[in-house]
């Protein structure tokens, strides 16, 4: 689980930790049975996550504190699930990706602020974009659709379409 | 899409896309991945001023033999695309709005907010039926329409074409 951190997408990393918090949350006998060792095993485990992520990502420790606080306040269970999306975090999601962009002008890049007149980027930069952004929320865009966008506007909108927030 | 042909700017970028793609399955540590990104995206930018539409078909369709013979076998498919392990998992959930008519008046009664508020929307979708096929009616070109897509509402204070299958249709993960 520690060595998978290093290899898989922020997306799987945010679940690892979200999980890990919830294991710290309720403690259950369950998940470790008998064998003592291994619950020390587990625990120092758990404590090298934090101090990786607090260390490495600033947002991340705002995404916990984020789906903590959501996790306390829904009624519903999310089980294995993200938490729910907002037209809100879709946008600083959308955002964030595109300032980590080098070919991207952070100061240049407004929400409207068009790829291709803009920012002057290529088609090819745009089919990057869209793959980021894909990865970012893990479903696929596909290219009849993803050639289309060519706003961050666009793509929070599409996002927000096709995952029904704020249907 | 206007047409069914795909222009060649079209092919290049899903060629792009695919081959990044099955690229990221094949090498599995990202930094290795952005590296020999890089190196395509540096191979397909040092052609993409070529002018000669007959010499970008022959490099676009060796790019695409290429790609053939490189693919991975068993490629990363997001789980909700086809293929994958989600694709049409929570189909068989999504059931249709009209089912909500059917419900016996005791159930009816649990939600009479709702209920109401669904009475006028149908209300509405009577309403606006006449002049959306009226809209499609004159839009369509004769011998039928070409493409699937809809044309918009084109008058002030008019719904767009059938839009009661657009704004009813069920949710992407029923809970």
């Amino acid at each position: 689980m520690i060595k998978n951190i290093q290899m898989f997408s922020y997306n799987m990393a945010a679940r690892v930790l979200q999980q890990c918090v919830r294991s710290l949350g309720r403690p259950s006998l369950r998940l470790c049975p008998v064998n003592l060792a291994l619950r020390a095993a587990v625990a120092p485990a758990v404590t090298v996550h934090r101090p990786f992520s607090f260390a490495a990502d600033s947002r991340r420790t705002r995404w916990l504190g984020q789906s903590r606080i959501s996790s306390v306040g829904l009624l519903c269970r999310q089980y294995g699930d993200l938490p729910p999306l907002t037209l809100e975090t879709i946008k600083d999601r959308v955002l964030y990706v595109l300032k980590l962009y080098d070919k991207i002008n952070p100061e240049k890049l407004q929400v409207t602020s068009h790829f291709m007149k803009d920012l002057g980027l290529d088609s090819l930069d745009q089919v990057e974009i869209i793959m980021a952004m894909e990865d970012e929320f893990g479903f696929e865009i596909p290219d009849a659709e993803a050639e289309k966008l060519m706003t961050p506007e666009e793509i929070v909108q599409y996002i927000a379409d096709k995952k029904d927030v704020y249907e | 899409m206007a047409s069914a042909y795909l222009t060649h700017q079209q092919k290049v970028m899903r060629l792009y896309k695919k081959s990044l793609r099955h690229l990221e399955s094949w090498c599995v540590f990202r930094d290795k991945y952005r590296f020999y990104a890089c190196i395509l995206r540096a191979r397909f930018d040092e052609n993409k001023n070529e002018k000669d539409m007959v010499k970008a078909t022959m490099m676009l369709k060796a790019g695409e033999e290429e790609f053939w013979t490189n693919q991975h076998p068993q490629p990363y498919i997001f789980p909700d695309s086809p293929g994958g392990t989600s694709y049409e998992r929570y189909e068989c959930y999504k059931v249709p709005e009209w089912v909500l008519d059917h419900w016996h008046p005791s159930e009816k009664a649990m939600y009479p907010d709702y209920f109401s508020k669904r009475e006028q929307w149908k209300k509405l979708r009577m309403q606006s039926w006449d002049r959306e096929v009226a809209q499609l009616e004159a839009e369509t070109p004769t011998g039928g329409p070409k493409t699937e897509a809809l044309p918009p509402a084109r008058k002030e204070g008019d719904l767009p074409p059938l839009w009661w299958q657009f704004v009813t249709r069920p949710r992407e993960r029923p809970t």
